[in-house]
């Protein structure tokens, strides 16, 4: 691990330190209050007195299960692409199109230059951050994920888009360092689908993170990982976070055959399955990682965020995370 | 040359206004038990005939059902098929879309039509000429996978889509089809694949009666097989220029024994090209074409699109063809 990284940031973590992917779902409370916002029901002040209830909420629920790395579960969030084109200047709300059977969103628009003018995620951050001792991630979208899944009318092409994006967002990471942020993660799950575009990927996290004072998590999932492995290894973060269970742990095999150099954030529960796995399932994950993977490097997490899921769900999944790790620690 | 306008495959079936959210709402409302069968044949005909009506108002010389009552373009066809059982989501390609994974389980047959009635109702409907789309054998092949080892061979997946499909061509033709595009997207994903995809395309070709027949290859470069696409048994080959930078020199140079359908319009972004551009590449690639007629079309199906910004894009085919024409004269 690259605890000499971690160290320097003041940070202490135990072996197979835990983790969550970002996300965590919305209370029941939550989702009336933001359905009665959108009816102009209520205020924004009222939706966000709300959002931090569910934040504190979700803060206390990791503590409780001993979590090492906490997140703020994302309460204030829809989707991770609009709610940043909502936050950054330039973007405009496209309509509605189809994800998939009866399912649509509101893809956005690169409509102009894009412009950062305020902080985002920061007061969220700070305060979850001030609800615990333990560390909490800065939590962010990645600029190559935020063009991947907009339109783009502003830009000559992806890549000017893409980089735009990263200059941006580079912003955004420098607010969160400057509250204090320690550890950020940059999502990335757009990355895998087209392999050629992998430079693009590294360019654009280099040009986000390149010299600033924090650890680098990057999550990417849903895709043809055999295409872009080893070279994925060149984004210029400290740790992977993967979902590796949905995949039937299937990336060990690559590891096999070019080694893993980094940190990785291994998904030991899978998040699209409403079924908890029992201990020894997760447990017989942890081991196949740790045959291929040095003890040091990996940091224990689900598969994926956890906002599909009912707030029992999760919490058991996450309960199985911290049981499995703390049990494998010896 | 005459320079017709085409839809490409798909348009939206949401709209943001009330009128454009029917179908949806209905596919929700019969999920839960509360509309019947009929009802959501009556929205999903009511959509069509709008998709319909916003092609022609758009000045499209030829549309298509807007494939509106697809679910996706691969389970919406191999769903019908029997030895076929319909899993879960996969992406579809490098869009943001997701279709669900047939498995074959045993021998693929065709026991129903999988899209005349399709074609016959937007042909009823339709002011202008109706083009059939049908997700080539290859592609259902390629995104399908096996209950076993036997059934899961890419050979024996493709022939018995491949069956099915002939037969599916054979009674659109029947039925009056006069143009039907073949969409083949996989195979600019697998390029070595040439010889075997070959031997599916000849069935079809062989059941098209009077029927023009087409393939559409989108979302890949086609250039570094532009030679070999030349070859095949088909009348039209579609092309998504929007991949490959090289492809419009090699269209200008090498010619085209067959009709082309020119996918210049990006049928995935709002942006509206800039129809100077447009028009000279166009000029640059027709003037080295023998064929009576060209397509004009966007790269691909319209449905990756907002359905006010697809309608936008259908127009802008009428704007360069204009500027075509007016830089002719």
């Amino acid at each position: 691990m690259n605890r000499e990284k971690l160290q320097q940031l003041g940070i202490k973590l135990p072996v197979l330190p835990t983790t969550s992917v970002g996300s965590f779902p919305k209370p029941d409370y939550l989702m009336k209050a933001r359905s009665e916002f959108a009816k102009g029901k209520i205020t924004r002040q009222e939706l966000e007195e709300t959002e931090r209830k569910a934040t504190a909420f979700w803060i206390q629920k990791q503590e409780e299960l001993d979590v090492d790395v906490l997140v703020d579960g994302e309460m204030y969030r829809g989707d991770m692409v609009a709610y940043f084109s909502e936050h950054i200047k330039g973007f405009e709300q496209g309509g509605l199109v189809r994800s998939y059977g009866n399912r649509y969103y509101h893809k956005p628009i690169i409509a102009s230059e894009v412009h950062w003018e305020r902080p985002i995620t920061v007061e969220w951050w700070k305060y979850a951050q001030s609800l615990t001792k333990r560390p909490v991630k800065g939590m962010l979208t990645g600029p190559y994920t935020v063009m991947d899944w907009s339109f783009n009318e502003a830009y000559p092409d992806r890549k000017a888009a893409c980089f735009a994006l990263a200059l941006e967002i580079r912003k955004e990471v420098q607010a969160l360092v400057e509250a204090g942020a320690k550890i950020i993660q940059i999502d990335e799950p757009a990355v895998s689908v087209r392999p050629e575009e992998l430079p693009l990927a590294i360019e654009s996290m280099r040009l986000a993170t390149n010299g600033v004072p924090a650890y680098f998590i990057t999550h990417i999932c849903y895709g043809a990982f055999e295409f872009i492995y080893p070279e994925m290894l060149h984004i210029p973060v400290d740790n992977f976070d993967l979902e590796m269970s949905n995949s039937g742990l299937d990336m060990l095999e690559l590891f096999k055959k070019d080694p893993y150099t980094k940190d990785i954030s291994f998904g030991v529960v899978d998040v699209h399955n409403h079924r908890i796995e029992e201990g020894p399932v997760v447990q017989q994950r942890l081991q196949e990682a740790l045959k291929v993977l040095p003890k040091d490097c990996i940091w224990v997490d689900p598969d994926c965020g956890l906002k599909t899921r009912t707030v029992d769900e999760a919490i058991a999944k996450m309960k199985a995370v911290v049981q499995v790790a703390k049990a494998m620690r010896n | 040359m005459e320079l017709v306008l085409s839809n490409h495959s798909s348009y939206p079936r949401i709209g943001d206004d009330p009128a454009g959210q029917r179908l949806r709402r209905t596919i929700a409302q019969r999920e839960k038990g509360e509309k019947t069968e009929a009802d959501l044949r009556a929205a999903e005909n009511q959509m069509t005939e709008r998709a319909l009506a916003e092609q022609v108002e758009a000045g499209l010389d030829v549309v298509t059902d807007g494939l509106i009552r697809w679910y996706d373009p691969v389970s919406h066809l191999a769903g019908k098929l029997s030895g076929i059982k319909i899993n879960g989501l996969l992406r579809f390609f490098d869009t943001n879309f997701y279709f669900r994974q047939p498995i074959v389980g045993g021998k693929i047959k065709r026991e129903k039509s999988l899209v005349v009635e399709e074609f016959l109702f937007a042909k009823a409907k339709s002011p202008r000429p109706v083009k059939t789309v049908l997700t080539g054998p290859y592609t259902l092949a390629r995104l399908s996978i096996g209950q076993n080892e036997e059934t899961g061979k890419l050979d024996a997946l493709l022939a018995g889509y491949t069956q099915a499909l002939a037969e599916e061509v054979a009674a659109l033709a029947a039925a009056g089809a006069t143009l039907i595009q073949v969409d083949e997207p996989a195979l600019l994903k697998h390029p070595e694949d040439f010889s075997l995809f070959e031997t599916s395309i000849k069935p079809l070709a062989a059941r098209k009666g009077s029927a023009r027949l087409g393939l559409a290859f989108y979302f890949g470069d086609a250039a570094r097989l532009y030679s070999k696409l030349q070859g095949l048994p088909v009348d039209i080959l579609g092309l998504d220029f929007t991949y490959s930078p090289s492809l419009p020199e090699i269209v200008r140079t090498e010619g085209s024994s067959k009709t082309l359908a020119f996918g210049l319009l990006d049928g995935r972004n709002t942006r509206l090209e800039d129809p100077n551009a447009l028009a000279r590449q166009l000029e640059r690639m027709l003037g080295g074409l023998k064929a009576e007629i060209a397509y004009l079309t966007p790269s691909s199906g319209l449905e990756y699109l907002p359905r006010d910004r697809a309608q936008l894009k259908l127009k802008h085919l009428t704007t360069v063809k204009k500027t075509l024409l007016g830089r002719a004269a």
